[in-house]
């Protein structure tokens, strides 16, 4: 009995085995990496399915990677491609962390006015455990010169930021330098433009200090028109800036910056206003004060801890195959 | 626009010299001779005059040569002259390749001089170290994946029983297909930190190390097609001309990537190789 126990118990083991070598099959690999160029050009073709055709070859070829590792004595005897296919696996298994903790989105933060914590649009990883509700900043301001032809040049954004110290720190950021804070990293992006600062006094007599940002400029140069309503009014007040000069010509050098000649364009129903700044407007529900134009910048918003992680598994997976090739190929001359 | 011509006449200069190069490897395998001094000096002339040409536009511009097709075909056709010549200068017994690959490079410079010079926009997100690694690391992938082309050719022509006799001063084939599979090699790891590379500069110009947008999925997808030749040499033992024929699909997988899909695409990467 005991005997019979102990064979059925070597035949699961060698069936176990078995199955281990299938799955550590070089041919297998090669199935595989096959499977993954059709998932890739699948996922490049159909947007809206891009996670499967990725994520199941990538998880086959984990556990063939892990399997060989596991059963092929090539690995014992070459360190170097020990090396290289661990550090393969620890690369997959930091992009399925990384996607599993991401943040990415996008903000437009007004000069001078504090972010809040708040994106305006954003997608993330179910485990995502940042707090970007505590994150705050303020952009103090950018520069963007063109050249002939409205190409845009570099962009200079000052921002700045408290410790919880209460010491604030400055910045200058754009194009290749992002903003780093509590692991989010913001980005300046093309997109900026003008933003239109008012104080709303309620019928309560509270104030409310506030700013509508308009479409991006000069993207959207001629439609600089947005509709929003008051803190706690449900009027919908429609406003468009009108300016009247040429902001960035396009034959000459010149520079992103605020206009000096415009009106500001109100409609509240079928009642038409124009103000100025410091004119005020009184309403149904509140007092409507301009107090100014200032610009705005839209960020893009990154989080992924596995970023430095990443490089690192990615350098040493290049210098042990590296290794690998360079002991292969000087054992033996390729024309001998 | 004096500036402009006078780089041009001298890419002439350049573009008639490697044809002059080409021809007479061409010739010399027909004939059964070995111009190899006559071969490499052209190439090296041609090399020489293509650098000032190049020079001159980089100090007109102020920038590389990455923006536009013919700035893009101008620098490709200069590094992979630059490492066929190593190639040539150092693996003597492969010099009659040439008669294979100057041809190839023909279609190259062919289209480069259809190519329009004008110059385009050199936008702030490509102000940064990070493009010219990206850019010289896939410039040596494509390189050695051109001399690999080189022997390739040769093995599926005496495959096809295409002039034995005149390619008998080569190696034999088996040979030739080992140093293609360590050219291949080679290929492999730059294409690696090509993207590795690339990677870090998306990071820092758009906010993202890896969008799928057109060049970074075809430039996985040749990468896929590389490691995929490497592994199935290993796995199946491929006899020289089937390993050959997979050298041949990365090139074109490759050729694609580099020159056309940066040129479809209205992704913020417009690809800069």
């Amino acid at each position: 009995m005991l005997s019979v126990v102990k064979e059925e118990r070597a035949a699961r083991r060698a069936a176990g085995a078995r199955l281990l070598r299938l799955a550590a099959s070089l041919r297998l690999t090669l199935a595989l990496i096959a499977l993954l160029g059709f998932g890739v050009a699948f996922a490049y073709l159909r947007e809206d399915a891009r996670t499967w055709p990725l994520v199941v070859p990538l998880i086959l070829l984990a556990f063939n990677l892990l399997a060989a590792v596991l059963t092929n004595g090539v690995f014992r005897r070459q360190t170097a491609l020990l090396v290289f296919h661990l550090a393969l696996i620890v690369l997959l298994l930091l992009v399925a962390a990384g996607r599993l903790s991401y943040l990415t989105g996008y903000v437009g933060v007004t000069e001078g006015v504090p972010f809040d914590g708040t994106l305006a649009e954003s997608q993330r990883g179910p485990l995502h455990a940042g707090d970007i509700a505590q994150v705050r900043f303020v952009n103090k301001g950018f520069s963007i010169d063109y050249a002939p032809g409205l190409q845009r040049g570099a962009t200079r954004n000052a921002v700045a930021w408290s410790e919880g110290n209460g010491r604030w720190h400055e910045e200058m950021i754009g194009d290749q330098t992002p903003l780093v804070l509590s692991g989010y990293r913001f980005y300046t992006t093309f997109n900026k433009g003008f933003a239109l600062t008012f104080l709303w006094r309620d019928a309560h007599g509270n104030d409310f200090l506030g700013s509508v940002q308009l479409p991006p400029y000069p993207l959207k140069e001629y439609s600089q028109a947005a509709a929003w309503s008051p803190p706690g009014s449900t009027l919908s007040i429609w406003v468009m800036l009108d300016i009247d000069e040429v902001l960035l010509d396009p034959a000459e050098h010149t520079s992103f910056r605020l206009p000096e000649r415009y009106k500001l364009i109100v409609r509240i129903g079928d009642d038409r206003h124009e103000l100025r700044p410091g004119d005020s407007l009184q309403t149904a529900e509140g007092t409507l004060e301009f107090e100014g134009l200032r610009n705005w910048m839209g960020y893009r918003v990154f989080y992924d801890w596995t970023l430095p992680w990443l490089l690192a598994a990615c350098a040493v997976a290049v210098a042990s195959l590296g290794a690998h090739f360079w002991l292969k190929f000087s054992a033996r001359p390729w024309d001998a | 626009m004096l500036e402009m011509e006078l780089e041009l006449q001298i890419l002439w200069a350049a573009v008639t010299a490697y044809v002059l190069a080409g021809i007479v490897a061409v010739v010399g395998v027909v004939l059964g001779k070995k111009p190899e001094r006559s071969v490499l000096a052209l190439m090296l002339a041609g090399l020489s005059l293509q650098t000032i040409s190049i020079g001159l536009r980089w100090d007109r511009l102020g920038h590389g040569p990455f923006i536009t097709m013919f700035e893009i075909l101008c620098s490709n056709v200069w590094s992979l002259m630059t490492a066929y010549i190593l190639a040539y200068w150092r693996i003597r017994r492969i010099r009659a390749t040439a008669a294979v690959v100057m041809p190839i490079m023909f279609i190259m410079l062919g289209w480069l001089m259809v190519a329009h010079p004008g110059e385009g926009h050199y936008p702030p997100t490509y102000n940064t170290p990070w493009l010219y690694i990206h850019i010289g690391l896939g410039k040596v992938f494509l390189g050695a994946v051109l001399v690999a082309v080189g022997l390739s050719c040769i093995i599926l022509m005496r495959h096809a029983g295409l002039g034995r006799q005149r390619l008998a001063q080569l190696p034999a084939s088996p040979q030739l297909d080992e140093l293609a599979f360590r050219c291949m090699a080679i290929g492999l790891i730059f294409h690696t930190l090509m993207l590795i590379a690339g990677a870090i500069w998306a990071q820092d110009a758009w906010g993202r190390y890896w969008a799928w947008d057109p060049l970074e999925t075809w430039a996985f997808i040749t990468w896929l097609t590389v490691a995929f030749t490497i592994h199935a040499r290993l796995a199946y033992r491929l006899s020289p001309p089937v390993h050959a024929g997979l050298i041949l699909a990365v090139f074109v997988t490759a050729f694609l990537t580099f020159f056309g899909v940066p040129f479809v695409s209205v992704a913020p990467h417009q690809g800069a190789v």
